[in-house]
């Protein structure tokens, strides 16, 4: 190599003040492991909310009715299912699709009646992964050949005096406006982590609601798709829409549920927010430490000026050194962030004891939260954290780069 | 008849101090011979530092030229003043002239490196000289590790390593003990004498005057006196 080698030059300068080296270091991996964990524990909650909404709701994406959103009757309902559901299935990202009817029922036992919301799904075809959203299960969940099954929310079952083998009347109104029942046996009580969805969920066989909505063979309020990421929704939504012909749409789990995705929107714009705040502080370090460096260095400047740098060269010698401060404090800031990542991702903190003071789990949007902070970060939002330091450091460096290459050797060197 | 290597023609130097007009140089006029050791002396404040910076391409005249070499300064550029300095002019300060991180070897070959010449040719020019600077087995000492007299000698050294048309020393003796002045300025006359370098100097020092070959005295910006020996 010919010329000075500035690299080496920038990092041994970068090591001439220990401390104010190492309290910047310091500084960035500290900001680095803040924006880190902030961020992993968004993303995963966010994604854990978005994933059980979705399994609630119908899916990541849902195939409608046009007009199901305005108001959704069960005389908006979308046909041939079998046929939608095999193109759907066909497309990449697709984990499952299945056919759902879903509406409003009255479920009545002997000692009342109360409004609850059904989903009748298919038990032949809904998996674990499909129903995700249920836990503490009493009992034996439906089955294909059980025609006269029903699944109740826990509180549901306790507010109606229900128990497993008890009998229920479900009334709906049908898709010409009659008043339709059914009879129907517990099997087993569910639970989401929403208490009000456990006060209203009825879950039953979709052939015996056909039946008695007087839905054709092939009809269903919704196909629910499942996608292995949430953040795809959007490319599959198209996909699915290009398959649809007639009568039906594809929407997102957000577009069908606003009301969470503006929950999330401004949760995401909390995060961005906090991690401008550290970035602004690192940057703010940065800048000091460089700064104050290249004022201390005023003389050493003007004698390299003097004997032949240019002053590119001399700015360029200090946007190495930001560059070496970034490189080691994203390196320290790693060592540091990711056992501690890896721990907290193995050993989710428990804050179900802050939460029971209210007495209640906490649930958004009908969608309840695991009183559990876990974490789990989006590689994407690992870069971008990583992109965004080392541009706020190389940012930081650009002033006092600029100002030592305007060193004036007669004054500086002047100045003994 | 010596070759001329620089001129200052009729020039002047006028620094504002808020109101005041501080006159630095008024009229300088001198001729620098190549291979001479000038030495520049004269009351404080009389002009010498701000004659070098002059001649170095550090400064520019209010009044007059400057030339080196033939060529006028004031017509070159930034980006020329930068090259001139790194291949024409070799400099040495008071003191702390060598950048702290870098050894002697690394100080030294450094405006080589500059000028892109080939690692393995710095190598055996810089050893070369650093030996002949009494500086051998010093080569990988940083600056802090290293005497006021050995620092300038590396100095010296980084000057001379591209053979410059001349090496400019603003009282390159003033931050050490008299010994060591001493030798510098053996180091300096020896170069001048075997290698023909061309040395121009300012100081204070009697005993460092005694070895110049050629003594300008300034007095309030301009020369007074121009002896030969
Ligand atoms: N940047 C400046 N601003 C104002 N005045 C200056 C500046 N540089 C030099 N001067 C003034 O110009 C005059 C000549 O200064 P110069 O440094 O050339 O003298 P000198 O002969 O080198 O003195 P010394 O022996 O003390 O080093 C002095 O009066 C000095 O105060
Ligand atoms: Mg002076």
């Amino acid at each position: 190599m010919t010329g000075p080698n500035l690299v080496r030059l920038a990092w041994r300068n970068l090591w001439r003040n220990t401390r104010r080296t190492l309290l910047t270091l310091v500084a960035i991996s500290f900001g680095l492991l803040m924006a880190v964990l902030f961020t992993a524990l968004q993303d995963r909650s966010f994604s854990d909310m978005i994933d059980l909404a979705a399994r609630l709701h119908g899916g990541h994406v849902v195939v409608q009715h046009p007009e199901y959103l305005d108001s959704p009757t069960l005389d908006r309902s979308v046909q041939d299912a079998p046929a939608k559901l095999a193109a759907i299935r066909a497309l990449p990202g697709v984990q499952a699709a299945v056919p759902r009817i879903t509406g409003n029922v009255m479920v009545a036992s002997a000692r009342g009646s109360y409004g609850a919301l059904f989903i009748a799904y298919d038990p032949a075809l809904e998996s674990p992964t499909t129903l995700s959203f249920l836990e503490g299960v009493q009992g034996d969940m439906l089955d294909s050949a059980d025609g006269d099954g029903v699944v109740l929310g826990t509180r549901l079952a306790k507010n109606l005096g229900v128990g497993i083998g008890d009998k229920v009347v479900y009334t709906a109104t049908d898709s010409t406006g009659e008043i339709v029942s059914g009879l129907a046996r517990l099997r087993a009580t569910v639970g989401t982590g929403a208490p009000s969805l456990d006060g209203a969920l009825v879950l039953l066989p979709i052939e015996s609601v056909r039946r008695v909505l007087g839905y054709t063979p092939g009809e269903v309020t919704r196909i629910a798709v499942f996608i292995d990421d949430s953040r795809n929704s959007p490319r599959v939504r198209d996909a699915v829409n290009a398959t649809l012909t007639d009568g039906a749409v594809a929407l997102t789990w957000d577009e069908v549920q606003p009301e969470l995705n503006g929950f999330i929107a401004m949760k995401v714009g909390g995060a961005r927010f906090m991690e401008l705040v550290i970035l602004i502080l690192v940057s703010a370090s940065i800048f000091n430490t460089l700064f104050v460096s290249v004022m201390e260095r005023t003389r050493e400047f003007g004698i390299m000026l003097a004997i032949g740098w240019t002053p590119r060269q001399v700015s360029g010698l200090i946007v190495l050194e930001s560059v070496w401060l970034a490189i080691s404090g994203i390196v320290l800031g790693a060592a540091l962030t990711t056992p501690l990542y890896l721990y907290l991702k193995s050993h989710p903190i428990d804050v179900s004891a802050q939460f029971a003071a209210d007495g209640a789990p906490m649930e958004i949007a009908g969608v309840g939260i695991a009183p559990v902070l876990q974490v789990g970060i989006f590689p994407e939002s690992v870069v971008v954290i990583v992109c965004a330091i080392v541009l706020a450091t190389l940012l930081s460096g650009l002033y006092p780069a600029w100002r030592a290459g305007r060193t004036v050797p007669v004054e500086s060197i002047r100045l003994v | 008849m010596p070759k001329t290597l620089a001129t200052f023609q009729n020039v002047t130097k006028t620094y504002k101090q808020g109101a005041v007009d501080v006159h630095a140089l008024r009229g300088l006029d001198l001729e620098i011979h190549a291979g001479e050791l000038t030495a520049l002396v004269g009351p404080s404040g009389s002009g010498k530092t701000t004659a070098l910076n002059m001649l170095g391409a550090l400064d520019v005249p209010t009044t007059g030229r400057v030339t080196l070499e033939g060529t006028d300064l004031s017509t070159l550029s930034r980006k020329q003043l930068s090259a001139l300095r790194r291949d024409r002019i070799g400099f040495v300060f008071q003191a702390y002239n060598l950048i702290p991180v870098l050894t002697a070897y690394e100080n030294a070959e450094s405006v080589l490196a500059l000028q892109g010449v080939a690692p393995a040719e710095r190598r055996q020019r810089v050893y070369a000289l650093l030996e002949e600077m009494g500086l051998k087995g010093m080569e990988d000492r940083r600056p802090d590790q290293l005497s006021g007299g050995q620092q300038q000698r590396v100095a010296i050294a980084r000057a001379i390593a591209a053979n410059p048309a001349v090496v400019l020393a603003d009282e390159p003796t003033a931050n050490v003990d008299s010994e060591t002045a001493e030798m510098l300025l053996d180091i300096m006359q020896r170069l001048n004498r075997e290698r023909g370098v061309t040395f121009v100097f300012s100081t204070h020092d009697p005993r460092v005057v005694a070895h110049a070959q050629r003594v300008v005295r300034l007095v309030d910006g301009k020369v007074q006196s121009d002896e030969r020996k």
